[in-house]
């Protein structure tokens, strides 16, 4: 690795890669910053400029807008609450309460510094790790695929934490969503009406922006804006952080940190989910549960770690094997091919200087983006004074271009109307939204593994008796049965102190 | 009797649950035991549904808590006005295209939504024009993305 030290440097030193490090990462954040709007779209928007440039500065400017996108996605969350990209859902929950309750300086410090932690330490972890790690991977099949799905579905039913059934429901409404379209390997058509725009599956952005923004919005006006939050600007020094708060939610932070890594090397799933999975691990291991989801740090810390972290995590199996771990790693993998790099374990051999300059470049972006948020920390609460009345429409307005930009069809934005009536109604009916997400994230993944597995053995038996997969279910079941148990237990020990 | 919002969830959720499984009863690809195939994940849903209505409904029978209004009538008329500008807004948008479409829509709402707050009607077309244009200039000349333009002019 060391003897690739002089290429990388030589690259990151070049004034002309150096600046377009700068746009893309400048870029990439006010991409994640606007709801509908993703690195991921950066991404593959600019790619196209990219085929003229040499390797180097191509990787060099990818990564930046991608490291950009995923960083910037706390700042829509934060100061909206609505988020900037499926990464930052959980950000949404502490963020923007903290935010409204005159706590966005300190929200901003606190997802400024947790992306910077979680990308730059995972740029590091998977240039040391990309190759050992990768090996592991061999050994998974469908079967622990299936069960990985079904633990994390069931481990942000702890989100719902009090009322069990109303996270289940919407776990399921999150499937049955995902449901929509030619189911994959018998390519059956589910739920599409002979509707072409139902037949590729309903689209994320659809989904994400009509239930969570919005509804949001509708409803806000439905009950009536509460008056523009004062916003505590002056209390920001320095970074508006100290050591010792970090410190503080230091064992948080490495939680979520390495739940983001793995999360983010298994291929499929990416910063989408970790950010959810380190929020309900941070709710279940907090000793004040009851203060998420009303702008508890400890909530923004877990999120915005894990979501960053799944940066260098996804960006393992897509170095070591070739396999994306997200969507934005697939685009990366096709933008190398048309350089002449063929991603997979003899990539390590021929190119070794390539993969190990991405790992630096995440790394010198993360810093990047934390200078660069550091500076403009002090504007980024502004946007809380614009009257409602001015931000909404206009939030509006680009959530259905967003719709309508992701297919070209006003169908989109139609079907995005709809989702918010859909989210309206769950608000009504008090169901939780974030495992509808997850569930819907998650759904196509959960269903093709457990498929295959069916294929490969004929039997459920193998899910229990393979043991890493057995591990899995085991724990799937426990989450699902978790809160019963402990009402039970709680029952009898106020049984048991009467007595 | 009232009949408490969760009740209706509850039933709401089980009718919902009876109607997906009555559709995926008639996917071609069959379910059996060595091999689920595409009905497995809607039958998953349409379990949890039927198994989380009747928990939510039964719950909330035995639950002497008060319910907290969820929105007053004024609420739910600001929140159909809401829902029909926006579906009319996508409607206009097919025929007069995003130009015509969204600095109307952005008016309207705009004047809606800033009812009671100190606003000039000249500040709030400014702010239309403004705003129409920047998320035009934004898509389509920045990032070369297409907006809608309209079957009347398309």
């Amino acid at each position: 690795m060391i003897s690739y030290l002089p290429y990388i440097l030589g690259e990151v030193a070049n004034p002309m890669n150096l600046a377009l490090l700068l746009v893309g990462n400048v870029i990439g954040m006010i991409f994640g910053a606007i709801p509908g709007l993703s690195g991921t779209l950066a991404v593959m928007l600019l790619m196209p400029l990219t085929y003229s440039m040499q390797t180097g500065a191509a990787i060099i400017f990818l990564l930046s807008l991608w490291v950009g996108g995923c960083s910037g996605g706390f700042i829509g969350s934060v100061l909206l609450g609505i988020p900037g990209s499926p990464s930052s859902v959980a950000t949404c929950f502490d963020g923007y309460p903290m935010a409204m309750a005159g706590k966005a300086g300190k929200a901003l410090a606190i997802g400024m510094v947790a992306s910077f932690l979680g990308t730059f330490f995972s740029a590091i972890a998977g240039a040391f790790l990309s190759q050992t790690i990768a090996s592991i991977a061999f050994e998974l099949g469908p079967w622990e695929y299936a069960g990985l799905c079904f633990v994390a579905i069931t481990m942000v039913l702890a989100i719902s934490k009090g009322n069990m059934f109303k996270g289940l429901a919407s776990a399921c409404i999150g499937l049955l969503f995902a449901s929509v379209g030619f189911s994959p390997i018998d390519a059956e058509p589910r739920f599409v009406f002979d509707n072409m725009y139902l037949m590729g599956g309903l689209g994320m952005t659809v989904v994400l922006i009509g239930i969570f923004g919005v509804s949001s919005i509708v409803l806000a006006y439905g009950k009536g804006f509460d008056p523009l939050p004062e916003v505590d600007t002056k209390s920001i020094k320095g970074l508006g952080i100290t050591l010792s708060e970090i410190m503080e939610n230091i064992v948080n932070i490495v939680r979520s940190w390495v739940i983001g890594l793995v999360i983010g090397f298994l291929p499929g799933m990416g910063a989408g989910l970790s950010n959810l999975v380190a929020y309900s691990a941070a709710k279940n291991a907090s000793k004040t549960p009851e203060l998420f989801g009303k702008g508890n740090p400890e909530g923004l810390w877990a999120s915005e770690c894990s979501n960053n972290a799944a940066v260098g995590g996804s960006m393992i199996p897509m170095a070591a094997l070739g396999i994306p771990g997200d969507s934005t790693t697939a685009l990366l993998i096709g933008a190398l091919t048309i350089h002449g790099l063929e991603m997979g374990p003899m990539v390590f051999r021929n190119s070794g200087n390539i993969v190990y300059l991405m790992f630096f470049v995440v790394a010198l972006c993360a810093i990047v983006c934390l200078v660069l948020q550091a500076l403009g920390m002090r504007t980024f609460p502004k946007i809380l004074k614009v009257p409602y009345h001015y931000m909404y429409p206009a939030l509006l307005i680009i959530s259905f271009m967003s719709a309508y930009v992701d297919s070209s069809s006003l169908y989109k934005c139609g079907m995005m109307l709809f989702f918010a009536a859909v989210g309206i109604l769950m608000a009504f009916g008090g169901l939780p939204t974030s495992p509808l997400i997850l569930a819907f994230i998650l759904g196509p993944t959960l269903e093709s593994n457990m498929l295959k597995a069916f294929q490969n053995t004929g039997t459920a038996s193998t899910f229990f008796t393979r043991p890493i997969s057995c591990v899995f279910m085991i724990i799937g079941i426990g989450c699902v049965f978790s809160p019963i148990l402990k009402t039970l237990y709680a029952k009898m020990k106020q049984k048991r102190s009467v007595q | 009797m009232k009949i408490k919002r969760d009740q209706i969830t509850g039933l709401a959720l089980i009718l919902i649950g009876i109607i997906i499984a009555v559709m995926v009863n008639q996917f071609k690809v069959p379910f059996s035991v060595s091999y689920p195939g595409p009905k497995a994940l809607p039958m998953i849903a349409v379990a949890g549904f039927v198994i989380c209505g009747a928990g939510i409904f039964i719950e909330s029978t035995k639950s002497t808590k008060e319910e907290q209004v969820f929105l007053l009538k004024e609420g739910w008329i600001r929140v159909l006005i809401s829902m029909v500008i926006l579906a009319v807004y996508i409607f206009a948008m097919k025929f007069v295209g995003y130009l015509i479409a969204t600095p109307v829509a952005c008016y309207i709402l705009t004047t809606l939504y800033a009812k009671g707050s100190n606003t000039t009607l000249k500040g709030r077309l400014l702010y239309t024009v403004i705003l129409t244009l920047a998320v035009y200039v934004i898509y389509v000349f920045a990032f070369g993305l297409g907006l809608p333009s309209g079957e009347l002019f398309g």
